[in-house]
């Protein structure tokens, strides 16, 4: 069947079985190769993308499902020349390691940033325990979604641009 | 050769490694599917030890079109074959090794073959039985369904005390026991021991069954070379030389025509350190077909069947004087290593780290070991994170406190009393630490915590009770070659290869047998590198993992790539910075002593004008060379490989845990954690913390969470992450850390290695910690609610009584020959 979603600003139709996984057709239809599986089964977190605002499983998504939506993923937030302010500071408060978890906690992280300010360190955490990484121990991880919440602006709210991509003054891509 | 430190090393630099990775640009195995794939999907054992009668493709549905099915008989031999040989009964390091090298196979070692598809007998669940094979990743699976497995049930071997009664099944036919290898060792004078110390105390400890769990799973793809005959690997693993040699000997070609790429490693923890049959099948499956084959793993099918670790029984006897010091220490060491042996640690790897390490940081002169290594119906054992060191610390460290108890001493103060204050110091078995911190770091921790305080105060009657704990421990890094070769196991050195070379633009490249899997090693070998030669940093990349481009090394592993690694990449950009120097001094008409290197410009000192770029040097080495000073060779590359001390180098560590108990449910939580940590000169105090704080973490899964369960028929009770409890943001606290720096006079800028010691220290101090607020020792990990619960209610389980396993006849052996 025919699937077609908005994926990083882009429109794109892709013909899939209707059991075939969004995080599937994100990596091997549509190279978004920075959504990773780390359990295929909706624990770790690692597939987390931005559906229409919402940080969803797309381990747990059938392509079908994604029908209409409009879909971020990591490479759709930033690049390395120009990354988001989620991605900065992750690499500022050394928030990553072997970089397998990140894109998924930059994908959580970003769909929660206006309301980390609101969280306590206890509800950060809660709200950051949906992702598990193996690496980092998680500390960082925690300053690095404090640092984003305090450092972002307009552009940086991806409920906001109503699920656009980084904001036409960075000009990464198409917006 | 300790020098102080330079440049750039010991600065906060941001990681290079981490713009790609930030924004999903980095490239791990699963991301490469070159065009004309075959997916490979495997159908795997769902009994822990049967004999097999039949595998029938297409018995109750088709195969989909296109499905090739490969089972055991078309792979005959093809597997992992992991022997021990004949170890001296006693190495001293300055003996000379090349005497000593053992040959024979160890005739208290049994063999087994780990078979690439098992044919005739599977023994554990989750052994691959068959390979199935598509074009489609998803009709792979399919496919895989349609293949019927009949057994024959054969009686498993799942309790590790029952695997040495002496009726047991035998998981291995042919063989006398169940015994992979049991040795014994003495180092000094127990009876004279015990005599000194008149109060004997005795604990017995479990460690339970844990899996490694890198997030991004295992996988290989193999590609048929251009000859036919050859192959390109690319395999998520932290020893991309190591598999080569072993690939390429299984599939009997040259090693000339194996080349072996690590792309992006998702993490590896040691589980990834290994060759595993997986990639001898992959590579001999994709030269028979000639196309390109793949398989990726599943996260259940890691927890099942990628190695698992820890899984130690200990027993221990002290002989202690009643000021608390300890005078000798007796112990029993029961690892349970699975079905099979793996490559290159072997089955006695686990087992055989404990009686080197569990003295660790004490004065403890007469001591006498005895290892066994068993073999069961369960995933093979392997190496994780610390390998034995978190089961030896944590014995050593409960007997400690359990002295401390039994003596009514301070838990702090019988560890002062024991502690090695002196250095370099001769450990009773041959190793010789050669620098350390450990009172300081005991007495940082102590403090920190307000241990006086703390210890004292009287919770009696709360629902909430707090409780803490330290531990201390020195942890072998590094460790040279000479440390291998006595081992008598397939792994045989220890040291590293750098290639490094200068383009004509003066950026510079470091080309590494290591794998890079999340330590930062781009960042901090960049910054040796940057610092040795006078660049940026950022002109300098480095290219990982790939043999058809570096020099042999063994890889990332215990501990050794920023040792090891940083030392070849400071001798080979010493030796390019030194031709630099000579082809400046001969164009800017001065001698090479008038020059100094800044951020990648050669000036005279005295006259800062002049001067040349490295890239202008570089130019003339490379692309014009008539203008080289006469005599030198043009080009700008150097080679160095660096092996570790003799008996490594040594990092030590204090760790500190405050926790809260609910007395109610036996839930524990963990309120504060502090370390004072001593690597000796830090190349990255930014990295240095991070792996400590990723180490504790994973400690801290190891203490309170994670357990892999078999049911008693062998059934895996824990093969996703419902039933395998990972930490996460909730259950780890930020930590407190300390730094010590104590240099070691025998590595390349006084550098230490750290990347396991995190991961060492948590069960022992967690557990102080929870038995300081349950009022009763806890003697095993993980400490999850219903075990505290019920050491808190006075139920102490049987395999934590020293008659249980004192009634196994081959376990009573050891105490009464004394």
């Amino acid at each position: 069947m025919k699937v077609r979603l908005t994926v990083n600003g882009e429109d794109r139709e892709v013909e899939v079985e209707p059991r075939r996984l969004l995080s599937d057709v994100l990596r091997h239809e549509l190279d978004c190769q920075g959504v990773h599986l780390g359990c295929e089964h909706g624990v770790c977190g690692a597939c987390t993308v931005i559906m229409d605002g919402v940080a969803v499983r797309s381990c747990l998504t059938l392509a079908p499902q994604a029908e209409g939506t409009t879909v971020l993923t990591t490479e759709g937030l930033g690049t390395p020349e120009h990354p988001s302010v989620v991605q900065r500071a992750f690499k500022t408060e050394h928030g990553l390691q072997c970089g397998f978890c990140t894109p998924g906690f930059v994908c959580a992280i970003t769909a929660m940033l206006d309301d980390v300010d609101e969280m306590d360190d206890g509800e950060l955490r809660e709200a950051l325990a949906g992702n598990i990484c193996r690496c980092t121990g998680y500390a960082n991880i925690v300053k690095a979604a404090r640092r984003a919440a305090a450092e972002r602006d307009e552009s940086d709210s991806v409920i906001r641009q109503g699920g656009g991509c980084c904001g036409e003054q960075r000009g990464c891509c198409n917006g | 050769m300790a020098e102080a430190p330079k440049g750039l090393i010991g600065e906060r630099i941001p990681r290079l490694e981490d713009d790609r990775l930030t924004t999903g640009r980095g490239r791990y195995l699963d991301d490469l599917t070159p065009v004309g794939t075959l997916h490979l999907r495997f159908v795997r054992s769902q009994r822990a030890h049967a004999r097999l009668t039949a595998v029938v493709p297409g018995e109750y549905e088709p195969l989909p079109p296109e499905a090739i099915v490969i089972t055991g008989k078309d792979v005959l031999g093809l597997g992992i074959q992991a022997d021990a040989r004949v170890v001296p009964k006693v190495i001293e390091p300055h003996q000379r090794y090349d005497d000593n090298r053992p040959t024979e196979l160890d005739p208290a070692w049994q063999s087994s073959l780990q078979p690439a598809l098992a044919h005739e007998v599977v023994r554990y669940v989750g052994e691959p039985i068959a390979a199935v094979l598509h074009p489609d990743p998803y009709v792979v699976e399919d496919a895989a369904e349609a293949v019927s497995v009949h057994y024959e049930d054969l009686e498993p071997v799942i309790d590790m005390r029952g695997a040495l009664a002496a009726d047991a099944p035998i998981v291995h036919e042919g063989w006398r026991d169940n015994v992979f290898i049991r040795r014994h060792r003495t180092y000094g004078d127990l009876k004279a021991a015990r005599e000194r110390g008149k109060h004997t105390v005795r604990i017995t400890t479990r460690t339970n069954r844990q899996a490694g769990v890198p997030l991004e799973n295992r996988g290989c793809l193999a590609m048929p070379d251009a000859t036919g005959r050859g192959v390109v690997l690319w395999t998520s693993s932290q020893m991309p030389h190591l598999v080569r040699t072993y690939v390429s000997r299984a599939l009997g070609i040259p090693e000339n025509l194996l080349r072996v790429i690590a792309p992006e490693v998702g993490g590896g923890f040691g589980v990834k350190g290994h060759v595993f049959p997986d990639e001898v099948l992959v590579s001999e499956l994709a030269r028979r077909l000639q196309r390109p084959v793949k398989w990726t793993e599943d996260r259940v099918e890691h927890l099942l069947s990628s190695i698992h670790a820890r899984d130690h029984a200990h027993r221990l006897e002290a002989f202690v004087d009643d000021d608390g010091r300890v005078h000798g220490i007796r112990a029993q060491i029961v690892v349970d290593a699975g079905a099979y042996s793996v490559f290159p640690w072997t089955a006695g790897s686990d087992s055989g780290m404990v009686p080197k390490v569990m003295i660790g940081p004490y004065d403890i002169q007469d001591v006498e070991f005895e290892d066994i290594a068993i073999a069961t119906n369960k995933s093979p054992l392997g190496t994780y994170r610390g390998v034995g060191r978190p089961s030896a610390t944590f014995s050593i460290e409960r007997l400690m406190d359990t002295v401390a108890e039994q003596l009514g001493l301070d838990a702090v103060e019988v560890r002062r009393r024991n502690l090695i204050t002196e250095f370099p110091y001769r450990a009773a078995n041959g190793l010789l630490y050669d620098s350390g911190s450990y009172l300081d770091t005991l007495n940082k921790v102590s403090e920190e915590l307000d241990w006086e305080v703390a210890r004292a105060t009287d919770q009696g009657g709360q629902r909430y009770r707090r409780g803490v704990g330290v531990s201390v421990f020195n942890e072998q890094t590094a460790h040279g070659t000479p440390d291998f070769e006595v081992r008598g196991t397939p792994i045989e050195t220890g040291y590293q290869g750098m290639r490094v070379e200068i383009n004509p633009d003066g950026t510079s490249v470091i080309f590494m047998g290591l794998q890079s899997h999340g330590q930062g090693l781009e960042t901090t070998l960049a910054q040796v590198m940057a610092s040795e030669l006078g660049v940026l940093p950022s002109t300098v990349k480095v290219v990982h993992g790939d043999t058809g481009n570096s020099p042999y090394s063994v890889g990332t592993w215990g501990s050794r790539g920023a040792v090891l690694g940083g030392g070849a990449v400071a001798r080979a950009a010493r030796e390019l910075r030194a031709k630099v120097l000579k082809i400046a001094a001969f164009r800017l008409d001065v001698a090479e002593d008038d020059l100094e290197i800044e951020r990648g410009v050669v000036r005279v000192k005295k006259n800062p004008s002049q001067l040349r770029t490295i890239a202008q040097i570089a130019e003339i080495a490379i692309r014009r060379a008539a203008k080289m000073p006469p005599g030198l060779a043009p080009g700008l590359d150097a080679l160095a490989y660096v092996d570790g001390p003799d008996r490594g180098t040594f990092s030590n560590a204090c760790h500190g845990a405050q926790v809260v108990l609910d007395t109610w449910t036996g839930r524990v939580r963990i309120e504060r954690y502090v370390v004072a940590e001593d690597c000796g000169t830090m190349l990255n105090p930014t990295i240095v913390e991070g792996q400590v704080q990723g180490g504790v973490a994973q400690g801290i899964g190891n203490a309170l969470l994670e357990e892999f369960n078999y049911s008693d028929d062998g059934q895996p009770m824990s093969a996703t992450f419902m039933d395998y409890l990972m930490p996460t943001a909730t259950d780890v606290p930020a930590l407190e850390i300390h730094h010590f720096d104590s240099p070691s006079p025998w590595t390349e800028n006084g550098v230490k290695g750290m990347g396991e010691a995190g991961a060492i220290g948590p069960l022992a101090a967690v557990a102080a910690a929870v038995s300081h607020a349950v009022g009763a020792q806890l003697y095993e990990t993980p400490m999850q609610m219903e075990r505290v619960f019920a050491i808190q209610e006075g139920d102490v389980p049987e395999h934590l009584t020293w008659e249980y396993w004192h009634e196994c006849p081959r376990l009573r052996g050891f105490w009464d020959d004394f």
